[in-house]
């Protein structure tokens, strides 16, 4: 049931010894490769029974005040301060809630998430409950988007099959998106239900003017991809950065090559691409690199599509060197 | 009854995004060089010094002020360090004020000091995932951490459950309006991270999303960097004032306030910011302001995110909460308003070193009460998961 096989931190986010020399304004400086850390053997003390339920019985506990009758959930209090201290009693609580507010979603997240996201991370009053229990949430359906979950919206606890007692053992997708019995079953397991995997997009038979639309689009994301190279903020965006990109589009298919530093575009099929990029109308990816509109936003709102989410990395970069170029001509 | 207490001296050194150039240590010293010497005095003159640093990961030390103390010449004297959060700084300078108004020194140094770009990815070879990563420490270790909380997706929540509430304020192209032009006010700011971007409302609509609502040109950026101010009690302040020629901004307002964690019945009322409400209300019955939207000539405010700016705002009671867009469409904060809003740049131009921000703010403030001959200026500092810490003061002119 628990993942103890994994390492507590996983081994590709620790650097490899080492130091190198900056030079500013003449001056050398030391870098170095550098790391604080620390274990622990943590006690969940008093908030065990609740993380013991998640884990082992796919049960969500809370906590009642036995004067007022408020129920918190997640249980973090044995004692209510609203009612002098009186003691609570735990108390298992629906699956099925409502999100308080419309939740946010990460696009860019931090280093420990980056393989996470997108994700919205919320909070559900769950029947029974009186208050609100953070969670990620997720559609069944592919990129979550702004609009698909919002406040009172009604969603279902899913319990990931491998769990660890920790509050990520769970999260919440649409109920609107499962079937009745999905919903009306406790303890749904994240494997029993139905995910839409990454299906790369059909691209049609190109007509001429898609061939003519390719090659405009073409010579402008070249000029682009020409002035990103000669510019040195745009080049700082991809040190260290290698990946070789695939873009599809109706009208033709061509490379984007990324390699410390350095960005150019191929007229070749890559075969064994870090990931593929699929733009049904180029402009859109012609637009996103000239600054005219985030790639970001446009693969959020299903102009583009990418076949690895882990790839926003990438395309984060792709749209700072956007910027960057915008920003060194002014 | 306690004394009176005034800035008597304030700097900033350059906020950049990165000091390769210098550690944490040298920047506490710079501002404490340049602080001191804006207020003609020697460092032995100061009795107390009070540190501002929010997060002891990105100095990659616990304690993170005690090299500092001889480093800076208070050696011997009395050291405490304030970290709460965003709202490290302005706390930091309510708790000077509160020794120096007790009578237990004559002066205080107030040292705000950063270093948070030192954390580096190096999956994705770049600083910011990991910065965030180290702010991600400070969210709800039992329940949050590990769903990926970050401050920004903590503030959206916030700012989307105003939304919810108010679905016709916090347009697009007001708030894109507002962050381009705060990117115009950093011209005059010559120690800003982005002095020199300057972006069209329309650049901020077509930048990318970081967390839905957020743009990227409508966030804050982290920064590395330092400031200080010299307080001191009345006859001290006056003194000092004599000396320098310049006059003592009075701190005659300060309000605080921290939120509960939690969202639901009972907890934090999601859709408002009442940190904000409570501490700019207790600052304002403290300087015996009845009417702000009339007393208050300049806002330095911690914006994190451009809608919490506007948030902040309504809660501050200086625009109608629900029409917090009428900042732009009514023009109150327009140049020739009724309020000089963020004349840094703040921190989403000048740049966000945490502890040191809101000390940043202050030192703006200052300077801009005494170049434009304004009565008052409010200083505000946001801080927490959920926008849940608040600390502000009102400074006032001479």
């Amino acid at each position: 049931m628990a993942k103890m096989k994994e390492k507590v931190i996983a081994p590709e986010y620790i650097p490899e010894k080492g130091s190198h020399v900056l030079t500013i304004d003449k001056e050398k400086y030391l870098i170095v490769n550098d790391a604080m850390y620390t274990f622990y053997q943590r006690s969940k003390g008093e908030f065990s029974p609740f993380f013991l339920g998640i884990r082992d019985d796919k049960k969500i506990l809370g906590c009642k005040c036995t004067k007022c009758g408020l129920v918190r959930c997640p249980p973090f209090l044995t004692h209510c301060p609203d009612c002098n201290f009186a003691p609570t009693k735990i108390v298992e609580v629906g699956q099925v809630g409502k999100m308080l507010s419309t939740p946010p979603i990460t696009y860019f997240a931090n280093s420990l998430f980056l393989k996470m996201a997108p994700y919205g991370r919320g909070r559900v009053v769950l029947q029974g409950a009186d208050t609100a229990l953070s969670v990620n949430v997720y559609t069944t359906t592919g990129i979550l988007a702004p609009g698909i979950i919002k406040k009172g919206t009604e969603v279902k606890v899913v319990f990931r099959d491998e769990r660890n007692g920790e509050i990520s053992d769970i999260f919440c997708v649409p109920t609107k998106e499962l079937t009745k019995a999905q919903v009306a079953k406790k303890g749904l397991l994240a494997s029993q239900i139905n995910w839409e995997g990454a299906v790369e997009p059909d691209l049609k038979k190109p007509t001429a003017a898609d061939k003519a639309a390719y090659g405009k689009a073409l010579k402008e994301i070249k000029s682009v991809i020409k002035l990103m190279n000669q510019t040195e903020r745009a080049r700082k965006d991809i040190a260290g950065w290698k990946r070789d990109i695939k873009v599809k589009t109706t009208g033709g298919e061509f490379a984007i090559i990324i390699n410390n530093g350095d960005i150019k575009l191929e007229e070749k099929k890559l075969t064994k691409p870090d990931f593929v990029v699929v733009a049904r109308d180029p402009k859109v990816l012609a637009d996103g690199l000239a600054y005219r509109g985030a790639i970001t936003d446009s693969i959020i709102m299903k102009r583009l599509w990418i076949s690895k989410n882990i790839e926003f990395t990438t395309i984060f970069k792709l749209d700072r060197m956007a910027r960057s170029v915008a920003r060194s001509k002014k | 009854m306690s004394k009176r207490v005034g800035i008597v001296g304030a700097a900033v050194t350059p906020f950049k995004a990165k000091w390769n150039e210098k550690t944490y240590y040298e920047l506490a010293q710079m501002a404490t060089r340049e602080v001191v010497k804006d207020a003609k005095i020697s460092i032995k003159d100061v009795d107390s010094v009070f540190y501002a640093i929010y997060n002891d990961i990105f100095e990659r030390t616990c304690i993170p002020e005690h090299p500092l103390q001889g480093l800076i010449g208070m050696q011997d004297k009395f050291g405490m360090r304030v970290s709460t959060g965003g709202a490290t700084g302005a706390y930091t300078i309510s708790a000077a004020h509160a020794y120096l108004a007790a009578g237990r020194f004559k002066t205080a140094l107030v040292l705000g000091v950063e270093k948070c770009t030192d954390c580096f990815d190096f999956l994705s070879m770049s600083a910011t995932p990991e910065v965030i990563k180290t702010i991600g420490w400070s969210g709800d270790s039992f329940f949050e951490q590990q769903l990926g909380w970050t401050a920004a997706d903590s503030y959206a929540e916030v700012v989307l459950a105003y939304m919810d509430e108010h679905p016709k304020d916090l347009k697009p192209q007001v708030t894109a309006k507002i962050s381009s032009l705060l990117s115009q006010y950093v011209k005059n700011n010559k120690f800003a991270q982005r002095q020199h971007d300057q972006v069209t409302p329309q650049e901020v609509m077509n930048s990318r999303l970081i967390v839905y609502p957020f743009k990227e040109l409508e966030i804050c950026v982290y920064t590395e960097g330092a400031a200080a101010l010299i307080l001191a009690e009345e006859d001290t302040a006056k003194a000092i004032s004599k000396n320098t020629g310049k006059p003592v901004i009075w701190i005659t307002g300060l309000g605080e306030a921290n939120e509960h964690s939690f969202a639901g019945k009972k907890q934090k009322v999601m859709p408002r910011i009442m940190s904000d409400y409570l501490a700019s209300h207790r600052a304002y019955k403290m300087a015996g302001i009845k009417n702000p939207m009339k007393s208050i000539d300049i806002v330095e405010l911690h914006d994190a995110f451009v809608h919490q700016l506007e948030i902040t705002m309504s809660e501050f009671d200086l625009v109608p909460r629900g029409n917090a867009d009428a900042l732009i469409d009514d023009g109150l904060m327009l140049p020739g308003g009724e309020y000089l809003v963020n004349p840094c740049g703040g921190l989403i131009y000048c740049g966000h070193a945490v502890g040191a921000s809101n000390v940043m703010s202050a030192w703006s403030a200052r300077n801009e009460l005494i170049k434009r001959k304004k009565k008052t200026a409010l200083v505000h500092g946001t801080g927490s998961t959920i926008a849940q810490y608040t600390a502000v003061c009102i400074l006032e002119h001479d």
